[in-house]
């Protein structure tokens, strides 16, 4: 379920918890790191590549084509790929497959982008909070992340999906309501360690407000494992919409996301296989190379954590 | 494949749907099928004794053993072998009396003249799964627990005025009625009854053990349930019918249709009962080799449900223009694979109470696009009509999750686009949506499958009288907000009415005026397509029983 | 090590209470409710479910509703299922063998193999095979389980016919080899994710010890590279992989899910879909509650294991 392997877990007293962070980078010899360097960028501005082609792809793509995403034409149901003018083939109702994956990769990419936007912010701050004020405040709301962390994702979003009316926009913020906890632990912890730093004390005995401190002296120093987190992110809010859209929950037609089309294409896997593989496909497309991008950043970033 | 597969291949396929259902007189064509083809093949007789399994794929859970209390088709499947009824109706809409010993009527005096006074003779010879004797105690039981303000009990339509209940003998019930109301009958039909001895000892009657271990008089008894998975029933050697003929019946619960076909194609379940076989999946299931594939109606009328509360909705002419440019030939030949008939009523085709005389349906954008001119509604610069500073736009809902209906709802969106009409698709998932949304006329239309009839009488009171508008503070479930007050007083007659033939013409006249202010806009009477192996016998569709599970008695393999 | 357990066990008291208030306050503010759903099917209307609702006493103020539920729970009473009228730690009982099994069948086969595929990475660093694994267990994190599940079908029980299409057994057979041949493809389904983290994992941390002093120290004393790696390496490398144990419950209880899902398990997956479509509240109450004690649990035991297996931590 977890799309980032740094799931992390209550109870932060885990003492080998950040393990990986303790590994230390032992030098190795040259020839190694070189390759290492190579692969390791390799499959990063591969992952960089594709997102950047999908992203292209679903915003230039749709002007295009001749199709359009939602036009019905119930006599062109199930055309094959590669068979006719659809290069894509057809839908259940069909409609062009090139269309509504592009169009639903627009979809699929904006919801997971937004979504991590949302869950970053939310994620800074109440990490931002706790970190700098600590004390009573600092703990309430890292308890309160703790416990909303006892809920699996996916029983979390499930209970938050009873509450909304499906759609882009509530989808978006339901994922980004189930993907911010992590954030917070990550920033708080950083806070909480740069906030006695040199920098940090100097401005607040310059006179800087709280607010100027977090944001503009505290926060730009945790930068790296935010960037890192929030790629992350994206992958893991491209594989929720896909499994909101699963269990019943998704993006109301007629409007295409990866999700949906993969959903719908269900009772057909038999007669029109294809109908679930290319939405598959381009999901564990995009998400393997927002991953790939995740872990990339964090060589690139966090000398400390290369080895992972 | 025989003679008949073919032959019934090439009817539930044809591109014409007409006579594909063409059932004389009740569901008879429905069983006939059903017998011709078992006269294609040895179908044996029945066993001496109980012998073998059958496993009934389900979709949805059963959970309620409790048969008064809230509880969906699935759960009555279970009831239908678990307990018994004073009579049910048969696939050809005749009453058959099973607790009862003889059908109570005007002419045999089991109801009086005016309708208010019932007796009713029951069997002798009927004994619960534990042993105790059924008697007339026990429907007065039933009938008192249903009208228990601390039970927790289904809906009391028609139970409510029934008063006086005495018994006068091991063998005799009567009771009297507030109000003559000749759909009674019809609702006991499928009113089971459960037993004194056992919950009139129970402290609470909503959390009896009972609840979990019923005892009832039916066929099979409790054997054992698996929660999230499957329920098991064992033969009732006592059983005062004929069989029961398995020795064992499995409900498995699979709630995914692609799965139950898959199961069904894999040979895991031997019938896939509620929702049966998905449209998409017919064809290929008729080619299967073993199987039979059964395409039975049921009485539920697929239909776009306006609100007519809404100022949209309230113009009848925006009811007319919509249903004239609902390509209606393509969504059912496409969607649902050309297997539901088109209908024109609330009623199925196999009511005898339905008025084959309806306006039929017209597909026509051009006069569509007239009626909207003509009623004031012009186009705007974005296409979409307006009247009065009132947009041509509304949501449609229905069950989030079901992706046959969704495409239906697409093409819908597209046919009206083209009168300059704007649906936006709005689904909910079913515990919204079914709630005080729909039954608080919240909607602005919905797509929904509805079962107007009461048990299996004509009776629209709860749906289409004015006076059974919950969002206006009526009792009821008319929430189209349709009120007409020839309709009212149409209705009010046809409850009143005992004899058969005044009622079908009551009820025909009902029909016609639904039809012609278009309450509802009817799309198709829905149809089940079932799957069961090749060597099961009995199975026979039942359209007036909730579930086709209503007779597993009378199954068994064919060695 | 005592006062340490206590405060641990405050903290999950206090955790659990903001996570039932979190959960009740979700469930309760969610609009619909029990029955709605079975409203169109079965002839009922506002009325009767008004009736029920005020039956169920949901037509009572939220603080009070939640009050009587938490007063009850502290009692031990979980609640009574809307939905089947069942106990609800009964009905919890009875779908929580299915997912165990499951589960843990999933995990043994995850650890194993995760933990070879981790431990080969490592000892062959930047191998094919490494990167090969890499590239894998990265592809394997991004596939949506559920599409995975439904090829699976679609092949080895459709095509090829190898497998049953999802159950957990068949019925009236009960014998082990059909309960065994009924687990296969969920397991593999399941356990492709969990191999994939482990398999990071194993390898960050053997690559950690590898690399440490006396590793290197063994190895410069001549000792035959096999020894160091399973005498020294292995048995260090194994040890924070107890905490990876913890980590993954509640992911695996997610996962689960939708795993059961597609192979129509029975078990707490479809039991908590099931509940949260009827909104049978207690049950899904009782599930939020009962996988936050697992999580928490899990947490706490793997540190104490942790501290146990490592003589250098010291939990206080």
């Amino acid at each position: 379920m977890s799309s980032s392997i740094f799931d992390s877990s209550p109870g932060d007293s885990n003492p080998g918890g950040d393990f990986a962070a303790r590994e230390a980078a032992i030098a190795l010899p040259p020839r190694n790191t070189a390759l290492r360097r190579f692969c390791r960028h390799r499959l990063a501005m591969a992952g960089a590549i594709i997102i950047a082609i999908l992203v292209l792809g679903s915003y230039l793509g749709p002007y295009l084509i001749p199709y359009d995403d939602t036009f019905i034409d119930i006599m062109q149901r199930f055309a094959p790929p590669f068979s006719g003018a659809h290069i894509l083939g057809t839908d259940e109702l069909g409609r062009d497959m090139l269309a509504r994956l592009m169009m639903g990769g627009r979809i699929s990419l904006a919801v997971g982008f937004t979504a991590m936007v949302i869950s970053m912010g939310i994620g800074i701050l109440v990490g931002a909070i706790a970190g700098y004020y600590g004390g009573i405040v600092g703990a309430a709301l890292m308890r309160f992340v703790d416990a909303v962390l006892c809920f699996p994702s996916i029983f979390l979003l499930l209970a938050l999906a009873a509450l909304i009316e499906p759609g882009v926009a509530s989808i978006t913020l339901l994922i980004a309501a189930t993907a911010w906890m992590d954030v917070a632990r990550i920033v708080e912890g950083q806070i909480r360690g740069l906030r006695e730093r040199d920098f940090a004390v100097a401005a607040e005995a310059l006179g800087a407000s709280d607010l100027r401190i977090v944001f503009r002296e505290l926060v730009p120093n945790a930068v790296a494992p935010i960037v890192v987190a929030a790629t992350l992110n994206v992958a893991k809010a491209i594989l929720l919409e896909s499994y909101v859209s699963y269990l019943g929950y998704g993006i109301q037609p007629p409007t295409p996301s990866w999700g949906n089309m993969l959903n719908n294409a269900q009772i057909y896997l038999t007669s029109a296989p294809w109908l679930a593989i290319l939405p598959g496909l381009f999901i564990t497309l995009a998400v393997t190379s927002f991953n790939f991008l995740g872990d990339g950043l964090r060589d690139a970033l966090d000398p400390r954590m290369e080895n992972h | 494949m025989t003679q008949d597969d073919t032959a019934r291949l090439s009817r539930i396929l044809a591109p014409t749907r007409r006579g594909l259902f063409a059932i004389g007189g009740g569901a008879a064509a429905a069983m006939a099928s059903g017998t011709a083809f078992a006269q294609g093949r040895p179908a044996g007789r029945p066993p001496e004794k109980p012998r073998g399994q059958v496993v009934i794929g389900l979709s949805q859970e059963p959970t309620v053993f409790h048969p008064l209390m809230p509880g969906i088709e699935v759960d009555q499947g279970v009831w239908w072998n678990l307990f018994s009824t004073l009579w049910y109706i048969d696939p050809d809409g005749k009453f058959v009396p099973d607790l009862a010993a003889e059908m109570p009527s005007q002419t045999n005096g089991g109801i009086s003249e005016d309708g208010l006074t019932w007796k009713v003779k029951l069997r002798r010879d009927v004994k619960w799964h534990d042993g105790t004797a059924f008697t007339a105690e026990d429907v007065k039981f039933t009938l008192d627990l249903i009208n228990n303000p601390n039970f927790r009990v289904r809906n009391r339509v028609g139970h409510g005025l029934v008063k006086d209940i005495k018994v006068n003998a091991v063998d005799e019930i009567e009771w009297r009625m507030d109000a003559p109301y000749a759909p009674y009958l019809s609702i006991l039909s499928l009113t089971f009854m459960v037993p004194k001895h056992i919950l009139s000892t129970a402290t609470d009657p909503n959390t009896s053990p009972f609840n979990n271990a019923p005892v009832g008089t039916g066929a099979f008894r409790w054997g054992s349930r698996t929660a999230g998975d499957n329920v098991q029933l064992v033969a009732n050697p006592a059983y005062h019918g004929a069989g029961p003929y398995l020795e064992r019946v499995v409900f498995k619960y699979i709630p995914d249709l692609t799965v139950m076909y898959t199961q069904f194609r894999t040979g895991q379940i031997d019938y896939t009962g509620i929702s049966g076989i998905s449209p998409n999946f017919a064809r290929e299931a008729q080619a299967l080799r073993g199987r039979r594939v059964h395409v039975n109606p049921t009485a539920s009328v697929e239909s776009i449900a306006p609100n007519l509360g809404s100022p949209v909705f309230g113009d009848k002419a925006v009811r007319q223009a919509l249903y004239m440019s609902m390509n209606k030939k393509a969504l059912i030949d496409a969607i649902y694979y050309g297997l539901p008939t088109p209908t024109e009523s609330f009623l199925p085709a196999q009511s005898w109470a339905i008025n084959a005389e309806l306006p039929k349906h017209e597909f026509n954008v051009a006069k569509a696009n007239e009626t909207l001119e003509a009623a004031g509604w012009k186009r705007g610069p974005d296409g979409i009509r307006a009247k009065d500073g009132v947009k041509l736009e509304f949501a449609n809902s229905t069950t989030a999750g079901n992706p046959v209906r969704e495409q239906a709802q697409q093409v819908l969106m597209q046919d009206w686009k083209a009168v300059g009409a704007a649906m936006r698709i709005q689904n909910m998932p079913a515990a919204v949506i079914w709630g005080e949304f729909w039954q608080q006329s919240k909607f602005s239309s919905v797509m929904v499958a509805v079962n107007y009839m009461l048990g299996s009488d004509p009776d629209v009171t709860p749906r289409f009288s004015s006076k059974a508008i919950p969002a206006k503070g009526g009792r009821g479930q008319n929430t189209f907000q349709f009120e007409n007050s020839r309709v009212d007083a149409l209705l009010e007659t046809g409850a009143t009415q005992f004899e058969q033939a005044a009622r079908r013409t009551t009820y025909g006249q009902i029909q016609r005026i639904i039809r012609d202010e278009l309450a509802i806009l009817p799309i198709f009477q829905q149809v089940l397509v079932e799957g069961t192996k090749d060597n099961l016998t009995g199975f026979k569709p039942n359209i007036n029983t909730s579930s086709n599970c209503w007779n597993v008695r009378e199954w068994y393999w064919a060695s | 090590m005592a006062p340490y357990l206590i405060r641990r066990f405050g903290q999950a008291v206090l955790l659990l209470l903001v996570v039932s208030m979190i959960g009740f306050a979700i469930l309760h503010l969610a609009p619909g409710g029990p029955m709605a759903q079975y409203a169109i099917g079965s002839n009922m209307s506002q009325e009767d479910l008004d009736r029920i609702a005020q039956q169920l006493g949901l037509d009572r103020p939220l603080p009070v509703q939640y009050a009587e539920w938490l007063w009850r729970m502290l009692g031990g009473d979980w609640g009574t299922s809307f939905r089947d009228g069942q106990p609800v730690l009964h009905v919890i009982g009875s779908h929580l063998g299915a997912t165990l099994q499951l589960m843990l069948t999933a995990t043994l086969l995850a650890i194993f193999l995760g933990c070879w595929i981790g431990i080969l990475g490592a000892i062959r660093r930047y191998s094919v095979f490494d990167y090969l694994a890499t590239i894998g267990a990265m592809v394997a994190l991004s596939i949506p389980t559920f599409w995975f599940g439904l090829v699976t079908i679609f092949v080895f029980s459709v095509e090829l016919g190898w497998l049953p299409a999802g159950n957990r057994e068949t019925v009236g057979d009960g014998s082990l080899l059909d309960m065994l041949h009924h687990l296969i493809a969920p397991a593999m389904v399941l356990a492709l994710v969990e191999t994939a983290i482990w398999s990071r994992f194993m390898r960050s941390s053997m690559l950690d010890v590898v690399n440490q002093d006396y590793i290197r120290t063994a190895r410069a004393k001549g000792l035959p590279r096999f020894k160091v790696l399973t005498r020294h390496a292995l048995r260090n490398a194994l040890l924070p992989m107890i905490t990876v144990a913890g980590l993954q419950m509640p992911t695996l209880l997610g996962g689960a899910l939708v795993t059961e899902t597609v192979f129509t398990w029975p078990g707490m997956g479809r039991l908590f879909l099931d509940s949260i479509s009827y909104r049978d509240y207690p049950v899904v109450m009782g599930i939020l509650m009962f996988s936050a004690a697992m999580v928490l649990i899990g947490n706490l035991l793997a540190d104490m294991l942790y501290a146990v297996a490592d003589p250098r931590i010291r939990l206080g």
